[in-house]
């Protein structure tokens, strides 16, 4: 992985353009998605607080997961969940402590960021850049687990 | 006792020759399935417990031998006096005492016990003269009834693990193969698969380690012809994997066993137990590098365990379900490893393809189906028994000549072989001959070996219904033709012999039966339809009846027929209103019987026993 | 780096990696093809039959065979029709067959009416449940680790039962069974923070924060247990430590303002 997801609460203004882009991005049976990057109320003045999965090093939903429907992708350093192995347990959601596997109870299943394989729409629509996809410098590759 | 060399063997066949014959006779009681049953046991003891007692020349207890199925088990037990060759039917313990004063002590015959033959009512002395023995040619069958089940010394004597000498010290592993494929042999368990091409390709598989399984699962109703062959010469399957092994380059073999059949179980970890004393199984087999050890793994009750990646499972310790994985089990089969099954009879013929060669193997039987092939002829035959015959030989042969016909002379109705994945062929048939190839081309299959005959008296619809409902019971479950579409097949067969179908029915079974086939995970039910698509094919009548008039012709669907006293043929002797368990004939001694229809249950226990052929069914 | 190879679905050339199961590459083209008791968590089966599928070769001069596609790996030159005469025919027939042993099932009637069947062209089975025997709840169990339930029987008694049909010791109360079962057969109840399945209750476990049930305790202790994950994760639910985030994330907002200005 080459590239990092950056997020700046400071430029965020809560417009939560993120929110239906990454709606738009992940439709089911032609219809808008579950989200899966929040935009959360800090309870500050002017800050708001895009929530999104921290694609973990050592993620403990990977860990958590029994049937391997969670692997850590090395091109992309996303964490992606294979819709199709996932068996709806909830050890993710219940394991991760960031809290950002999401529940979709309208289509039942499971979601979480996975970087829109590598070019996440969200950060494409951010208007403030607060949220971007940026390529390491050479001197912050870190080489990962 | 360890045998390092072949030239050793050599030595101890000779020995063991001489030993049997310090004897001037031998008695041989036939052990086998049949004659067991019948009570060949206690004539075994009842021999032993004379011959202590008697002093007779050149003979003693020694020279007493419990042998497997020596083959006509109708007229069982049976025993046999040799080298006369002389033969003694339906024996009982207290003609044993007879038996001995008289033909081992003196050289007589006791003619009560002989056999009759039902066409020129004579009787024969010896068995080679009797036509169901003469038609025969016995390889896989060849040491049963004449060697003991027990007696390593005994298979020795007649030349055993001579091959297995010759196949490890004068043949490479590829010539083993080669005279294998050259003699044809093909799987003699039912799917005939050529057993040269099977070993080959275990031999050059990569994955190591390789595996020999026998399957001696037998489920086929009516069969019994592993079952003699893993009792009566248990040695013969032993040469057979041994030089499998060496072939295909395995360590480890196992025989599977059907739990049905503890005796086999015994027998064969006897011969197991004797045969590595003598150093034919275990490490450095006859002063070579090869090293074998065969394991007995005991079924648990299921005829889908006949199936080889059930039984494989099985064998593993899981349960025995067919796995659907399109790659074959010789690849990948045991644990996953390549494996070379095959059934008993197809070990039992190795040795002798290995003394006497591949293409004499080969000269027998026919271009494509080489060798002779082992039935259980049984059902409405008057030799029942255990019969092995050129490939080839017509099913009328087998019937008439060795069979000797229909008992009581009564019509025959059809053979039905290949056990319940098989099917029913009718008088019209009777001349094709029995091979891999040609009875599947007639809409049956040759099977395992198990051969019905049944008479008028069958009903063809009963006997689709006995077999459909069979595999019912034994279907493992897991894939949804064969649990649902047998299920529903059966339905609709008991609504036909209970006289509640319609013929759109029939048109159902038939339309159901194709997708039963196609849709099937493994060949249990893929095969399943065929006794309901074979009798329908040669009995169509048969079934419209039941359908259109509600009638069992043969008189056997319980809804469908009814017991009657025939008035003018009854005296009123009250046998029949003794049987009926249900009390439905009333009448007075001396007086007509009447059957209440309402109470009657059509068991035919009235029919069975009236006297005066007074009662009838229609 | 698996080899890739060329076979036609309905007159139409694909590409596929080598060894990959048809059905993946049905699917990969956008047809659809009922496949009961198939699941990516789990290896194949073959039990239910409906993904069955036509194939031939032109070695084959004519001849076909009928194959599972989610157990039958690709070929060169494989010709594969997923919706011949005879397939639908067989496709038919399962769901009439499924129909029968389960007619109160609304998944099993939905699927039946998408091959034209209201009612079952054979013996309704008496005292059935909906259960298809597809055995995903058991591979599933089996696949998660636990094993807690299997299928027992032959036949057509087979069925899916705790170990003696008691309360299965091994049972962790995860749901991966019920979730999963096509025809909604396996029960389970939450009252409170009790869980109820296959007679066996569970506590669950209540957010520390603000009390909103999770996962039960005994899935969380084994999770915790084999796969090194601390108990305190266990404790607070999602939206709560989505809260703690948002606190942490807020702190190094404010933080940096500071510092930048």
């Amino acid at each position: 992985m080459n590239s990092i997801f950056v997020v700046i609460p400071n430029l965020c203004t809560g417009c939560r353009t993120c929110e239906l882009a990454c709606s738009f991005a992940h439709q089911v049976d032609g219809k808008l998605g579950h989200s899966r990057i929040i935009v959360l109320d800090s309870g500050i003045k002017d800050l708001w607080i895009p929530v999104t999965c921290l694609q973990c090093d050592d993620p403990a939903c990977v860990k958590s997961c029994l049937v391997d429907a969670l692997r850590l992708n090395p091109e992309t350093g996303a964490v992606e969940l294979n819709q199709e192995k996932c068996v709806k347990c909830m050890a993710c959601m219940a394991a991760c402590p960031f809290g950002c596997t999401l529940l979709d109870s309208q289509h039942n299943m499971i979601v979480k960021c996975d970087l829109c394989g590598g070019d996440p729409v969200c950060a494409h629509f951010c208007p403030t850049k607060a949220l971007t996809f940026k390529p390491l410098a050479a001197k912050q590759l870190k080489v990962s687990a | 006792m360890l045998v390092q060399t072949p030239q050793q063997l050599n030595d101890l066949h000779k020995q063991y020759l001489a030993d049997e014959e310090k004897f001037a006779k031998k008695v041989l009681v036939c052990c086998g399935p049949g004659c067991l049953a019948s009570g060949a046991a206690k004539i075994v003891d009842e021999f032993k417990k004379l011959l202590k007692k008697k002093r007779i020349k050149d003979f003693s207890v020694e020279a007493l031998k419990e042998t497997g199925c020596h083959g006509l088990c109708e007229q069982g037990p049976l025993v046999v006096i040799e080298p006369q060759g002389i033969f003694y039917t339906k024996v009982k313990a207290k003609h044993v005492e007879k038996i001995i004063e008289t033909s081992i002590r003196k050289d007589e015959i006791v003619t009560d016990l002989l056999y009759t033959d039902p066409k020129t009512n004579q009787t024969i002395e010896r068995y080679a003269d009797i036509s169901f023995y003469s038609h025969q040619h016995r390889i896989a069958l060849r040491h049963l009834g004449k060697i003991s089940q027990y007696d390593i010394r005994d298979y020795i004597a007649q030349g055993g693990y001579q091959a297995l000498a010759k196949a490890l010290t004068k043949m490479k592993p590829d010539d083993i193969i080669d005279e294998v494929t050259k003699s044809g042999l093909r799987g003699r368990g039912g799917a005939g698969f050529p057993a040269g091409r099977k070993w080959a390709t275990c031999r050059r598989a990569e994955d190591q380690p390789h595996y020999v399984i026998c399957n001696g699962d037998e489920g086929d109703p009516g069969a019994f012809m592993d079952r003699a062959i893993m009792e009566g010469n248990p040695h013969s399957v032993l040469e057979g994997m041994i030089i499998c092994a060496r072939a295909v380059g395995s360590e480890d073999g196992y025989i599977y066993v059907r739990e049905e059949y503890p005796l086999a179980v015994q027998n064969l970890q006897l011969a197991i137990d004797q045969a590595t004393e003598y150093g034919f199984l275990g490490e450095n087999i006859l002063g070579t590098d090869l090293s074998f050890d065969i394991k007995v793994s005991r079924g648990g009750g299921a005829f889908v365990c006949g199936e080889s990646s059930a039984l494989m499972k099985s064998v593993a310790g899981e349960v025995g379900e067919p796995r659907a994985k399109y790659v074959r089990s010789v690849l990948k089969g045991l644990f996953d490893k390549p494996t070379v099954l095959n059934n008993v009879e197809s070990f039992a013929n190795v040795p002798v393809i290995i003394n006497e060669g591949g293409e004499k193997f080969a000269s027998l039987g026919t271009p494509k189906s080489t060798g002779t092939k082992a039935f259980s002829l049984v059902g409405k035959v008057r030799n029942t028994g255990l019969i092995e015959v050129p490939m080839g030989t017509t099913l009328r042969e087998i019937i008439y000549d060795i069979g000797g016909g229909i008992q009581n002379d009564r019509p025959f109705k059809a053979v039905q072989t290949g056990g319940p994945s098989g099917g029913c062929l009718p008088e019209s048939k009777l001349d094709l001959p029995v091979d891999f190839d040609t009875l599947t081309e007639a809409g049956s299959m040759m099977g395992s070996g198990g051969m019905i005959v049944v008479d008028d008296r069958t009903c063809v619809v009963d006997l689709a219904k006995y077999f459909l409902g069979f595999l019912v019971d034994e279907s493992c479950g897991k894939c949804t033709p064969c649990r649902e579409g047998l299920y529903q097949l059966h339905r609709l067969a008991v609504k036909i012999s209970e006289g509640e179908a319609a013929e759109e029915d029939l048109k159902k079974m038939e339309k159901l039966s194709e997708m039963v086939i196609i849709g099937s995970l493994c060949g249990l039910g893929k095969s399943g339809p065929n006794p309901f698509l074979s009798t329908i094919q040669y009995f169509r009548d048969e079934y419209l009846t039941h359908i259109r008039d509600k009638r069992c012709p043969a008189g056997v669907c319980r809804a469908l027929i009814r017991y009657d006293v025939i008035a003018e043929k009854c005296d009123g002797c009250l046998a029949c209103i003794e049987a009926c368990a249900v009390h439905a004939i009333t009448g007075k001694k001396g007086e007509v019987h009447v059957i209440d229809q309402d109470k009657c249950d059509k068991c035919g226990a009235c029919y069975a026993v009236c006297t005066r052929d007074a009662i009838e069914v229609t | 780096m698996s080899k890739m190879v060329h076979i036609t679905i309905n007159g139409k050339v694909v590409s596929a990696s080598e060894g990959e199961m048809l059905l993946a590459v049905i699917r990969r083209e956008g047809i659809e093809i009922p496949a009961l008791c198939h699941h990516e968590a789990v290896e194949p089966l073959g039990a239910c039959r409906l993904c069955t599928v036509e194939i031939t070769k032109e070695e084959w001069d004519g001849w076909s065979n009928f194959v599972t596609s989610c157990l039958y790996p690709v070929e060169n030159d494989l010709i594969v029709s997923t919706h011949s005469p005879k397939v639908v025919q067989l496709r038919r027939t399962l769901v009439d067959l499924q129909l029968a042993r389960c007619p109160n099932s609304p998944e099993i009637r939905q699927l039946a009416e998408e091959y034209g069947i209201t009612k079952t062209s054979y013996e309704e089975i008496p005292d059935g449940d909906n259960c298809i025997l597809c055995g995903l709840c058991t591979r599933i169990c089996d696949q998660m680790g636990f094993a807690a339930i299997s299928t027992i029987g032959r036949g057509h008694g087979k069925k899916v039962a705790p170990p003696l049909d008691e309360a299965p010791p091994d049972c962790v109360g995860c749901l991966s069974c019920a979730l999963n079962c096509p025809t909604n057969v396996i029960e389970f109840t939450d009252a409170g923070n009790i869980r109820t399945i296959w007679d066996k209750q569970f506590e669950l476990i209540s957010c520390a924060k603000c009390g909103k049930k999770t996962i039960t305790k005994e899935f969380a202790k084994a999770l915790s247990e084999s796969r090194e994950i601390p108990m305190s994760y266990f404790e607070i639910c999602d939206e709560c430590h989505r809260k703690e985030l948002v606190q942490t994330m807020g702190r190094i907002a404010l933080w940096s303002r500071e510092v930048v200005s």
